[in-house]
């Protein structure tokens, strides 16, 4: 049995999410803000009050359920390990700093230095993420497109997402489909028959999106579509108490930030 | 004599000016029709109704709609009054949410925004979905994209109602809840067309069937007089509706008198039945 592919689950979540019924341009601006500060800030204290604050309110106001919330953390997690080990590790022909490992003809070394630079560029990264996965799991992404809308980004690119949005489903559908017939057939039995069946459903699959796409431009213009896409679209109200502790949390991060240093200053 | 609110004279078409998937088409289309069209797969029904709202334009033959005769430029007013539900939901479904969805045909219209959420909601609410609002329709079911493709047609309040196959891949209960609407829209004076496959329907609910035949209408006529014609049958891949079939079946072993309207429901059938005895 195979499961939802990952794509399907957070927006299915996002669709589910208490957040939703937040005002969108609220949580756009509040995640982008956060997002902000947490680069700009660099501080570590910093960074780990945003991974918990916006973690709460993903997993506790938003209701995803906190395994799940682990692992969608885990795709971003690796290509920041990844990333951030050339940091704290280096190369050398010598042997040298905290620790080392000898490999013959080079060593690999870190220093206590090194490590805690790579650690805080690691927190400093969840901090940006966990802000922007607060927004992808409570805003489904027609609410963020009508946010880009009011932002005046040109209408090409959002009625382009709109309709790349709708169309993946549709075809993850068909795709779906043509892989459960061509299982069902025994397509996937070895490893060569299912190179060749996935070449041959991929070609399908490109037919049939061709041919949706004029059946598509037909439906549309037998609703009198004239070039341009026009939706109704109604955001909800924000509420104070939002703003508010959205501000608050702000104010405090930033505290946090100003708090933190002022102490370094005075052990330095 | 009463105005045809579609008039059609020597409609032809192709998809590539090789081979004609329409040929010579002549109708006229009266308010308030319930007309049924059939015709096996690839006879020409679907182009039929892409020309009649003005997404594919004829080649020759001209299109009128009341008293105006329809080109290029005024292609809209045609797909303003004339709305197609397809048959497939999918190919229809184009916003990310249902309401947006549904705002797309009242939007293009030009209308006002106050005006265009009234007739959405009304749409909405006709079609049974308040409440689904804000559902994208990637986690509908199929019955409840096709009440979404519905209601976006509704939503435009067209004259004319084409629906394209509705009744394949619905479920009884959702079948039955298109024939509820259908009754709706009969009672508020709509007229539809409806191209179907099921003969059993189409002889309940139809005033008038059309039988497309290789790009021809080769009958047009009441069910009864279609559906008693073999030739027609033969020809376009029919089969006659089960309950004419046991109507005759019982004029033929004397438990039935022959009367001149023929029994369009069960009900009916057993109405004549209870009065014979």
């Amino acid at each position: 049995m195979r499961k939802h592919p990952r794509g399907y689950s957070i927006d299915y979540y996002a669709y589910l999410s208490p957040l939703r019924m937040w005002n969108a341009s609220f949580k756009v601006l509040l995640s982008v803000s956060i997002l902000l500060i947490c680069i700009i800030a660099d501080n570590i204290y910093v960074s780990a009050a945003i991974i918990l604050g916006m973690g709460y309110l993903t997993v506790r106001k938003g209701n995803v359920h906190f395994q799940d919330y682990l692992a969608l953390l885990r795709v971003p997690l690796a290509f920041i390990i990844l990333g951030s080990l050339p940091i704290g590790v280096s190369i050398s022909k010598h042997a040298t700093g905290d620790y080392f490992m000898n490999f013959h003809y080079f060593y690999f070394y870190v220093t206590s230095e090194s490590i805690l630079t790579a650690v805080r560029v690691i927190v400093k990264a969840f901090g940006a993420i966990s802000g922007m996965y607060m927004l992808t799991l409570s805003t489904p992404v027609n609410d963020i497109i009508m946010v880009l809308c009011k932002s005046h980004v040109p209408k090409l690119i959002t009625e382009l997402m709109s309709m790349i949005y709708r169309y993946i489903f549709i075809l993850m559908d068909v795709q779906y489909r043509i892989r459960n017939s061509a299982e069902s057939r025994l397509g996937y039995r070895d490893f060569k028959t299912a190179c060749f069946t996935f070449g041959n459903s991929m070609s399908s699959l490109l037919i049939i999106s061709l041919k949706k796409a004029g059946m598509y431009y037909d439906a549309m213009e037998a609703r009198c579509y004239e070039g341009e896409m026009h939706f109704l679209k109604e955001d909800k109200p924000v509420e104070t108490r939002q703003i508010l502790m959205g501000a608050l949390f702000i104010i405090i991060i930033i505290l946090i930030k100003l708090f933190t240093e002022m102490e370094e200053g005075i052990v330095v | 004599m009463k105005q045809p609110i579609l008039k059609i004279t020597d409609l032809s078409y192709s998809y590539d000016n090789h081979e004609k998937i329409l040929k010579d088409v002549n109708l006229d289309i009266f308010e308030r029709e319930k007309i049924a069209v059939l015709g096996a797969n690839g006879s020409g029904k679907s182009t039929f109704f892409l020309n009649i709202n003005g997404v594919l334009i004829h080649e020759t033959g001209d299109i009128y709609y009341r008293d105006t005769k329809i080109d290029k430029k005024n292609r809209n007013e045609l797909r303003k009054r004339v709305g197609i539900v397809f048959q497939d939901a999918d190919n229809q479904i184009i916003a990310s949410t249902v309401l947006a969805e549904v705002s797309f045909g009242p939007m293009n219209l030009k209308l006002s925004k106050e005006k265009v959420k009234e007739q959405v909601y009304e749409a909405l609410d006709y079609m049974n979905l308040i409440g689904f609002e804000e559902r994208p329709p990637h986690y509908l079911s199929g019955g409840e994209k096709k009440r979404v493709s519905i209601a976006d047609i509704i939503a435009m309040k067209p004259e004319v109602i084409i629906f394209d196959e509705p009744t394949a891949s619905l479920d009884p209960l959702n079948q039955q809840m298109l024939e509820e609407v259908l009754k709706k829209l009969e009672k508020e004076g709509k007229t539809v067309l409806i191209s179907t496959h099921d003969v059993d329907f189409a002889y309940r609910w139809a005033e008038r069937i059309l039988v497309f035949s290789k790009g021809e209408i080769i009958a047009d006529a009441p069910p009864d007089e279609i559906f008693q014609n073999d030739e027609i049958i033969k020809a376009a891949n029919l089969k006659r509706p089960v309950l004419l079939d046991i109507y005759e079946m019982l004029v033929n072993k004397k438990f039935l008198k022959a009367e001149n309207s023929y029994p369009k429901t069960i009900d009916e059938l057993y109405g004549l039945l209870s009065k014979s005895n």
